[in-house]
C-alpha cells in the first residue's frame, strides 16, 4: 500500500518537474522580451501624453487616491531637462464590466493635459467608445470622450451630464471613467502644489 | 476512406467539439466579439491540443491510472503557460485582449476532454490527428462565429470597415445574447452538415447512428 503510494508519487513528481524544467526554459526566454515589452509600452504612452519629455521619475508612493475604489498604480513626474511638464497617473477603478485602466497627464498648473483609456473592457459599441478616436461625444466640435478633458481644472466637479459629456447609453462607464480622471488629477495636484511650497 | 482519415474529420463536423459535443463553450462565446480575437484563440487552443494530446499519448504507458487527471493538468498547465508567455512576449496587444481566457485553456472541458477520452488510449499519430481535426473543428466554428458577430455587431472585420459608413451596426450581434443566437444557427447548420455528410455513400460512419 505505502509502497504503490510512494510509487505513485514519484510519477507525480517526476511529470511535475518535467513540466517546471520546460515552463523554466520557456520562461527564461521571453521573460526579459515581455519586461522590454512592457517598458516600452510604458515610454510609449508616457510619450503620447507629454511628448517633449525627456526623461521621468517614478514618485506613485508620494500619490494617494482619495477615493478608496480606485488605485493609483504609477505616478511619473515628467521633465524636459530641468523643467518640471507635469505629472503622469496610471490608475485603475471600477467600471461596468470589469476595472478599468486610465494614463491622465497633469499640468503643472493644475489643468489636465491628456487622457489615454490603457484598459477597459465595458461593451463594444456603448462603453467601449469611451477608447474609441473616432467616436466623439461632441459631434460638432468633434471632440472624444478623453478628449474633453484637455485643459480641464482638476478642482471641477467632473459631474457626468453636468461637465462631463456622456457616452450615448454608457453612462456607467462614463460617470466610472470622469471619476477616475478627478482622482488621479487630485492626486497629481496635491503633489504638485507640496512640490511646489516646497521649492 | 481510411481509419486515419475519418480520425482527423470526426472533430471537424461529425464530432465537432463545440457544435456536436457542445464542450468548451463560455470562452468560445466570450471571445468571439472579433474576429482577432477568435484566430487568436483558436491558434492558441490548438496548439494546446495537439502538444498535450501527443504527449499525454506519448506517456500514455507511464502514466498511472489512479494519477492520471493531475497528470493531465500538469502537462495541459505547461503547455497554456507557455502560450500566454509567448503571447506576451510577442503579441502584447493580442494577449490583453485575450484577457483571461488564454489562462483558463487549462481548465477547457475540450482539452480535459479530448486527453481522457482519446489520447490516453490511442497511439501518438492517432492522438495527433485527433487533435488536430479537434483544433480545426474548434477553429472554423470559433473563427466563422466572430466574423458573423464582428461584421453584424460592429461593421468591420479585422478592424477593417467592411459595411458601408450608413450601415447601423447590430450591437446586439457582439452582446452575450447574440453570442447565443450565432452560436444556435452554427449548431444547426453543423447538424445540416453532419447530415449530408453521413448519407453521402463515401461517408464516415456515424457510432451514435445519425440525427
Amino acid at each position: 500500500m505505502i509502497k504503490s503510494m510512494l510509487k505513485l508519487g514519484i510519477v507525480l513528481a517526476l511529470f511535475a518537474s518535467g513540466a517546471c524544467g520546460a515552463l523554466a526554459i520557456v520562461y527564461s526566454i521571453t521573460g526579459p522580451v515581455i519586461k522590454t515589452q512592457e517598458e516600452r509600452a510604458l515610454n510609449a504612452a508616457l510619450k503620447d501624453i507629454f511628448p517633449t519629455a525627456d526623461s521621468f521619475k517614478d514618485i506613485t508612493r508620494e500619490l494617494t487616491s482619495s477615493d478608496p475604489k480606485i488605485e493609483i498604480l504609477n505616478a511619473y513626474e515628467m521633465k524636459e531637462g530641468d523643467k518640471l511638464l507635469g505629472v503622469a497617473v496610471k490608475a485603475t477603478g471600477p467600471s461596468y464590466s470589469t476595472n478599468a485602466i486610465l494614463l491622465t497627464g497633469i499640468n503643472t498648473d493644475g489643468t489636465i493635459k491628456q487622457v489615454r483609456v490603457l484598459q477597459l473592457s465595458d461593451t463594444p459599441g456603448l462603453g467601449a467608445n469611451a477608447a474609441n478616436p473616432a467616436y466623439y461625444v461632441d459631434k460638432a466640435r468633434k471632440i472624444t470622450f478623453t478628449g474633453q478633458f484637455i485643459g480641464k481644472k482638476t478642482t471641477d466637479p467632473f459631474i457626468v451630464k453636468d461637465d462631463v459629456q456622456t457616452l450615448t447609453a454608457a453612462t456607467i462607464t462614463s460617470r466610472s471613467l470622469s471619476e477616475i480622471v478627478k482622482v488621479s488629477g487630485e492626486a497629481a495636484s496635491q503633489y504638485l502644489s507640496r512640490k511646489g511650497g516646497a521649492q | 476512406m481510411n481509419q486515419r482519415t475519418s480520425v482527423f474529420l470526426q472533430g471537424l463536423v461529425i464530432e465537432n467539439p463545440l457544435a456536436i459535443i457542445m464542450i468548451g463553450l463560455c470562452s468560445a462565446l466570450a471571445v468571439t466579439t472579433s474576429v482577432a480575437n477568435g484566430i487568436g484563440m483558436s491558434l492558441a487552443m490548438t496548439f494546446v491540443l495537439v502538444t498535450s494530446e501527443v504527449i499525454i499519448s506519448l506517456f500514455r504507458k507511464l502514466i498511472p491510472e489512479s494519477v492520471r487527471i493531475p497528470i493531465f493538468i500538469i502537462i495541459i498547465a505547461a503547455f497554456t503557460t507557455m502560450v500566454d508567455l509567448v503571447m506576451k512576449a510577442y503579441f502584447p496587444d493580442l494577449s490583453k485582449a485575450m484577457g483571461v481566457f488564454i489562462p483558463l485553456i487549462v481548465v477547457n472541458c475540450i482539452i480535459m476532454g479530448r486527453v481522457e477520452a482519446f489520447a490516453s488510449k490511442q497511439s501518438v499519430s492517432n492522438a495527433f490527428l485527433d487533435a488536430l481535426g479537434m483544433g480545426l473543428g474548434y477553429t472554423w466554428v470559433l473563427i466563422s462565429m466572430s466574423v458573423v458577430r464582428e461584421l453584424l455587431g460592429n461593421g468591420t472585420i479585422l478592424g477593417i470597415q467592411i459595411m458601408p459608413e450608413a450601415y447601423q451596426p447590430i450591437l446586439f450581434f457582439v452582446l452575450p445574447p447574440g453570442g447565443f443566437l450565432v452560436f444556435a444557427l452554427f449548431i444547426s447548420f453543423n447538424l445540416f452538415m453532419k447530415k449530408k455528410w453521413t448519407k453521402s455513400p463515401s461517408g464516415i460512419s456515424d457510432p451514435e447512428g445519425g440525427n
